[in-house]
């Protein structure tokens, strides 16, 4: 199924509980470099829980998740968004009153090094530094065209619409310098000409950016578009994968989404 | 339109009570000889005006009605107004006769401030019954102007408004004002009566005429001009460069015009704007309430004390601490704010999974372990315990003594000040200063997009404490010796206090809090008393009526009006699109170009 290759990310056995409530058992999934991977599922499916263990939010009570090869389970969250593992937010989370220039300049962080001695003094490799990360993150801005361009990048992010403060997330994320980019229901409450629109911006995101992308997704006409492979969850378990048409016909994906048997 | 009835009872019976407060701390008798203006005006009277100017004020603000603003009309304002007054003069009156009657001295025994004096005074020296009469005329009358103060037309109302508070701020800074004059060898009999020290009527009524026409021109000046001016001080890079050297040069000169007294007090201000920039650091930008900061401040104190050889009081006169060195001040301060940052990470490293009331509480309880340990007889073989120690060093640089001359601390004090001010200012705006915000607006989205939060708040503690601890070490060269008395939580406080009071994350509000708050009552000696109830009225006034600060920072600010600014433009039809926003930002308009609004 898949084209490049070599695995990006691997889990392996993970669980996850809440108490009594299994959120994931037993997951293993993995992501392929240089492709376009949906997780759909019911809701409370586990879905949002495996992009939190993932990302290091949760730590898993069981299992192992790989990327590159290596275990990140136990490394915090800037340590794992260092490693090229960027997320967007189920519901929207932007620093609402940093500006939007400024919240993607946040996600270009982790590629500065620059510390105190060097910010009071203001080297020029701090200039410098700065320059660049400023630059970097209109570079991620424009990947969204006009929509975030101009005097909105000195807009607070609070004052953008809906659709916009969900794309600032994703240029957040992109602007972290990603190798796999996570996003968690990147279409929820969008229109259909928004959705359509940030439909074309996953699959730009593998083809312009060479991102690999894991994504979320409720929308079955954006899954069908965009998937190089669809995995389905229930339960906090695989119950298929394969190409959209093999997962969308699977009679355990019909039952789940359904709740009745299929018949036949 | 007029005034409810029931909100002029109500605004009238709160104003009669903070009447009656102010006369039971006693206020009213601290300030009865404090002349304002001639012999007529003094601070005492003033404030007896003022709960029905400012009750009056309050019952006549416009009202929402079916989402529609409602000013009150002119007549109704300065007549609800009255009525205001009356109401306040009257429950400040009965409180009056009902002590009379009761007995002054029977009272006094609950609240010792209750006297015979205070009642002459609250009478006019005309006895209970036929004095009260005045005092309630008196009550009517500040309620009128206090209805006419918000019902007026703009056009009379701000000249008057200004002119008046031109005069008050003249009057009250009748200790500095007058002394600065003598310096500069003018003679200033005409403005301030050498008999009352307070203003002359005629100094009086040059100020006021000098404000409100200062105050007309710039409205008649129309809004252009008004807007080159602001810009050009805002913008233009010449313009501000003129404006920090004119700072600098007024810091520089000040206390060769204000005498040792005043540099004294301003000495005091420097130190906790030291504090504050500290704290603000960790309050302001990273966003961790820490109510412990006195430990960094004794911190600073102490060990400067222990590096540059003071020496611990005992009973028996004097001893060497257990550990100690005699090291140049300018050698120690350095070392002491290093060790100061150390204690950061410590005091930082416990409470890095707490957020908000928790942090605050830990750190309090930090706080207070260190103040306890400071008067504890456990520490006293090292830092004195109850005794403390003397013999802080004097700090001597080329012939300057930083200890027994106040003008001369105030330029070492001033020097520490402009470089904690320079650092802070950089780091907020750098990498650090944003991923500071960053995690200050949400700490667990900070942490996914790459920030690491432990160290930025350790970072934020240790920063804090270096800076914290300046103020220590320089509030031990101030004094000479160290007792514990001085490291107690309300050091913790105060600082706090400072910051909220400009604005957290304010740089120049921290500026502003520490003239404000250490300034005043530094100068006002009467005010000493009642320091805390002022600061207490000051948080508890801003927290109501400015909750972003005196001189708030614009992102701050936003945080606190976020709800009302999306609202209303949600309520413009548009939010995202351009005009709306730009209505309703603070600051407008947000550049040119409308072809790609959607």
């Amino acid at each position: 199924m898949s084209q490049n290759g070599t695995r990006l990310l691997e889990l392996g056995n993970v669980a996850k509980h809440f108490g009594g409530l299994y959120a994931l058992s037993g997951l293993d999934l993995h992501v392929d470099e240089g492709e376009i991977v949906s997780v759909i599922g019911p809701n409370g499916a586990g879905k949002s829980t495996m992009f939190n263990v993932v990302t290091g939010l949760y730590p898993p009570d069981d299992g192992d998740v790989r990327f590159r090869g290596e275990s990140i389970v136990g490394l915090a969250p800037n340590r794992i968004t260092k490693l090229g593992l960027a997320r967007t937010f189920q519901t929207v989370h932007l620093f609402p009153n940093m500006t939007v220039l400024e919240n993607a300049m946040v996600g270009q962080h982790c590629r500065g090094r620059s510390g105190v001695f060097g910010s009071v003094i203001r080297l020029p490799s701090t200039r410098r530094e700065e320059e660049q990360i400023r630059a970097r993150a209109k570079t991620a801005l424009e990947f969204f065209g006009k929509r975030l361009a101009g005097y909105r990048q000195d807009q607070p992010a609070f004052a953008l619409s809906y659709a916009n403060r969900r794309r600032l997330e994703m240029a957040r994320a992109l602007a972290t310098d990603p190798v796999l980019i996570m996003l968690d229901e990147p279409t929820a409450g969008m229109n259909p000409r928004e959705t359509l629109e940030l439909r074309d911006h996953i699959v730009r995101m593998r083809d312009e950016l060479g991102l690999t992308v894991l994504v979320i997704e409720h929308d079955m006409r954006v899954v069908k578009g965009v998937s190089d492979r669809v995995i389905a969850l229930d339960y906090g378990r695989k119950i298929a994968e394969g190409t959209y048409d093999d997962v969308a016909n699977d009679p355990q994906v019909i039952e789940a989404y359904l709740g009745t048997k299929a018949v036949g | 339109m007029g005034i409810a009835r029931r909100s002029v009872m109500r605004g009238g019976a709160f104003g009669g009570i903070a009447a009656i407060y102010i006369a039971l701390v006693g206020l009213y008798t601290e300030f009865a000889e404090l002349e304002l203006v001639g012999e007529q005006i003094t601070l005492g009277r003033v404030m007896l005006v003022a709960p029905a100017l400012v009750a009056a004020y309050a019952v006549t603000r416009p009202r929402v009605v079916a989402g529609e603003r409602r000013p009150v009309g002119f007549g109704a304002g300065v007549a609800g107004g009255a009525l205001t007054g009356l109401v306040t003069g009257g429950v400040f009156a009965a409180a009056v006769w009902f002590a009379e009657w009761f007995g002054v001295d029977r009272i006094r025994e609950v609240f010792i401030q209750v006297s015979e004096p205070l009642i002459a005074f609250l009478t006019f020296d005309q006895g209970v019954p036929a004095g009260l009469p005045i005092l309630i005329g008196i009550s009517i009358l500040g309620g009128a102007v206090g209805g006419l103060a918000r019902t007026a037309p703009a056009v009379a109302r701000a000249p008057l408004a200004v002119g008046t508070i031109a005069v008050i701020a003249m009057a009250m800074l009748q200790r500095i004002i007058p002394i600065v004059f003598v310096e500069l060898g003018f003679k200033a009999d005409w403005l301030y009566s050498p008999v009352t020290r307070g203003l002359t009527w005629l100094g009086a009524a040059l100020i006021f005429a000098v404000a409100a026409a200062a105050n007309v021109l710039w409205h008649r000046s129309g809004e252009q001009t008004r807007e080159r001016v602001r810009s050009t001080v805002q913008e233009a890079p010449a313009a501000k460069l003129g404006l920090l050297v004119a700072i600098l040069a007024i810091l520089a000169i000040m206390p060769l015009l204000l005498g040792t007294v005043i540099s004294e007090v301003l000495g005091q201000v420097m130190i906790y704007v030291l504090l504050g920039i500290g704290l603000n650091i960790v309050v302001g930008y990273a966003g961790l309430l820490d109510l412990g900061y006195v430990a960094f401040f004794a911190f600073g104190a102490y060990t400067l004390g222990l590096f540059t050889g003071a020496f611990l009081n005992t009973t028996a006169g004097a001893a060497e601490p257990a550990l100690s060195a005699d090291l140049n001040f300018y050698v120690a301060i350095w070392i002491v704010a290093l060790l100061a940052a150390g204690l950061g990470l410590l005091i930082g490293a416990p409470v890095l999974r707490l957020r908000g009331d928790y942090l605050a509480i830990v750190t309090l309880g930090l706080g207070e372990i260190v103040s306890i340990i400071t008067a504890s007889k456990w520490a006293q073989p090292l830092i004195g315990g109850p005794q403390g120690m003397r013999g802080v060093t004097k700090a001597e640089f080329a012939g300057l003594n930083f200890q027994d001359n106040p003008q001369h601390f105030y330029y070492l004090v001033l020097a520490f000040v402009l470089l904690a001010l320079f650092i802070s200012w950089r780091l907020a705006g750098s990498r650090i200063g944003r991923a500071w915000n960053a995690m200050r607006e949400d700490e667990q989205v900070a942490e996914a997009m790459g920030v690491s939060t432990i160290r930025f708040k350790l970072l934020a503690f240790a920063m804090g404490g270096a800076i914290g601890s300046l103020g220590g070490a320089l509030f031990a060269v101030s004094l000479g010796s160290l007792t514990p008395t001085s490291f107690e939580l309300v050091v913790s406080i105060t600082a706090l206090a400072v910051v909220i009071l400009g604005g957290l994350g304010s740089l120049p509000g921290v500026v502003v809090g520490a003239l404000v708050l250490i300034g005043l009552p530094g100068l006002l000696r009467e005010f000493e008393a009642y320091r805390l109830l002022v600061y207490g009225g000051a948080l508890v006034a801003i927290m109501i009526l400015r909750p972003q600060g005196l001189i708030p920072n614009v992102r701050r600010s936003r945080e606190l009006h976020e709800e009302e600014v999306e609202q209303d433009a949600w309520a413009a039809g548009t939010t995202g699109d351009r005009e709306a926003v730009a209505a309703v930002l603070p600051g407008g308009g947000l550049g040119v170009g409308r072809e790609d609004i959607e």
